[in-house]
């Protein structure tokens, strides 16, 4: 009996041990892609070690796809053509609409590198760099908004347009075992080259806005990428509306910034909702582009004023404020950023003023 | 305790870095269906169900779009912000579709306590009775949430049989 639950314990391991030696061979053999070449743009070729990530791929390789959830296939942003890539996955479906697919366009993401791949990539990507920087300033604009400035290390400086964004790389820390990646729109102007400065409103749990509020600290050394984003001033002549809200102040301040500069004198009236003057910020900045920028009028509307603020200035719901301004919106164009339920209520309203849903640019981080 | 194979598969997509970067489990030990029973006695014993619950939250989370992000008072003394990241996060037990990350924060200025919570965890609470693990950033405590949220027993009904979810409308999580 001893003899028989002995031989039946040492059979059981040694057939765990025969299939651990298959698991570990298969691997070895059968999941290794070797080298694989991925051709850009039908120019740039590079050769890769096949088996990861495409995104994680081309990212070792110098090359930046925009991406806000870092590769878990969950903002759907790293949107690229693989022309010979094959189907999508079901984890790509939710993200891509009919006429994508048929266009071979994958999520980066979830596409694992096994073959020689043939990709299309926006040529300006093939522009996007990482940046070694170093902490500068850190500022609490509010008790949930914190303004951080970057010098840029290496390289020493950045190109870009007023209103693009940039990937912040979260190193490891006490929240997360692994390096993550998030969005968030350069506020200060494309003329500072060597510093960016960033205003990122916390999140509640959020693991990136956790570590900049709670970890981040002055000379801590930072790694971004970019620039990403096509949420930039339009040419033309057209009046503007703008239209955020907490953080979403920062690609806009960046575009008035460059108006500025720039000697742009388009009308332009900047309405802003918070819920009382503590959530209001940088306001002697906005008077002073005020002053800078001949058509430029900033509205600030206040939801719920405490009866200290003395508030003498527009109440109410940010678009519903912005509507008693705008009998007719039909010949302006508008440009919004801030939560997305408020950019789903601000196209509302601008559409229902005469405003052409395609004059309405926002940065669809919602 | 031993678990039936499907909740041991969903438990194992509940780990870090699968669906999410931080999982759904925290440092909680237990298998899924122990962390789903405990919780369930406790929603019971306090004369609730989950789907009390989750409607309820899902009540603050309707009246706090109204403030396009900005903090909106709820009578009789909350005050509710909804806000939302992109993204979206599919659910663990499998239902179809993706939630976006939208995040609900709910201060009861009565008690100065403040609860902040997902559409995902809106759908998963009251679907499948699962408020995440011990050690979880994002676990919501029944007691915690009855309390904040002042959910009575008389808001309660037992319809919907543990793990046996209807399919719902996506909702979801700011979860990372």
């Amino acid at each position: 009996m001893g003899l028989e639950f002995l031989l039946g314990v040492g059979v059981v391991t040694a057939l765990n041990t025969v299939l651990a030696l298959l698991l570990v061979l298969a691997e070895r053999f059968l999941a290794d892609y070797g080298p694989c070449t991925l051709a850009l743009n039908g120019e740039k070729k590079i050769t890769v070690a096949g088996g990861r990530d495409l995104l994680a791929t081309l990212k070792d390789q110098g090359v930046f796809i925009p991406s806000a959830c870092g590769g878990r296939g969950s903002c759907g942003l790293c949107k690229v053509t693989v022309l010979n890539g094959g189907a999508p996955l079901a984890t790509e479906l939710p993200w891509l609409k009919p006429d994508e697919i048929a266009r071979h366009i994958r999520l980066a993401c979830q596409v694992r590198v096994k073959h020689d791949l043939s990709l299309q990539l926006p040529p300006q990507w093939l522009e996007i760099r990482q940046y070694r920087t170093t902490v500068s300033s850190l500022r609490d604009l509010t008790h949930d908004i914190k303004e951080v400035r970057l010098r840029l290390v290496d390289p020493p400086e950045i190109e870009f347009k007023a209103g693009q964004f940039i990937q912040f790389e979260v190193p490891p820390y006490e929240r997360s075992d692994e390096t993550v990646y998030r969005a968030y729109s350069i506020a200060s102007p494309p003329s500072a080259k060597n510093e960016i400065e960033l205003e990122i409103r916390y999140v509640p749990n959020g693991i990136c806005t956790t570590y900049v509020h709670r970890h981040l600290r002055l000379g801590d050394p930072v790694t971004i990428n970019g620039p990403y984003g096509d949420f930039t001033l339009r040419p033309g002549e057209r009046e503007i509306i703008a239209i955020a809200g907490g953080s979403g102040m920062a690609p806009l301040k960046s575009i008035l910034l460059d108006m500025a500069e720039k000697e742009i004198a388009r009308r332009i009236r900047y309405f802003f909702g918070a819920r009382a003057l503590r959530d209001l910020f940088l306001l002697e900045e906005m008077k002073t582009l005020e002053q800078r920028i001949p058509g430029f009028e900033f509205i600030p509307a206040l939801s719920k004023p405490d009866p200290m603020d003395a508030w003498n200035g527009e109440t109410g719901l940010v678009t519903d404020v912005a509507a008693r301004y705008l009998p007719d919106a039909s010949e302006a164009e508008a440009y919004l950023c801030g939560s997305s339920f408020l950019i789903q209520a601000a196209i509302k309203m601008l559409t229902s003023k005469g405003m052409p849903r395609e004059r309405i640019y926002f940065d669809d981080f919602g | 305790m031993k678990q039936p194979p499907n909740l041991q598969e969903i438990q194992e997509a509940m780990r870090p870095g699968r669906l999410s970067q931080t999982g759904f489990l925290g440092t909680d030990p237990r298998p899924l269906g122990d962390i789903l029973a405990e919780d369930d006695a406790t929603v019971r014993r306090l004369g609730l169900s989950h789907e009390a619950l989750a409607d309820r939250m899902a009540y603050f989370r309707e009246k706090g779009v109204a403030g396009l992000g900005v903090p909106v008072d709820v009578p009789p003394h909350f005050e509710v912000r909804v806000d939302g990241v992109r993204g979206r996060m599919p659910c663990p037990f499998r239902h179809p579709g993706l939630y976006p990350k939208v995040f609900c924060q709910v201060k009861n200025l009565r008690t100065r306590e403040t609860i902040t919570f997902s559409d995902l965890q809106i759908h998963m609470i009251g679907a499948h009775g699962f408020y995440e693990g011990r050690g979880s950033a994002y676990r919501l405590e029944p007691e915690t949430l009855i309390r904040v949220l002042e959910v009575s027993p008389a808001e309660s009904s037992f319809n919907t049989p543990l793990h046996e979810a209807p399919g719902g409308a996506p909702s979801d999580s700011p979860r990372e």
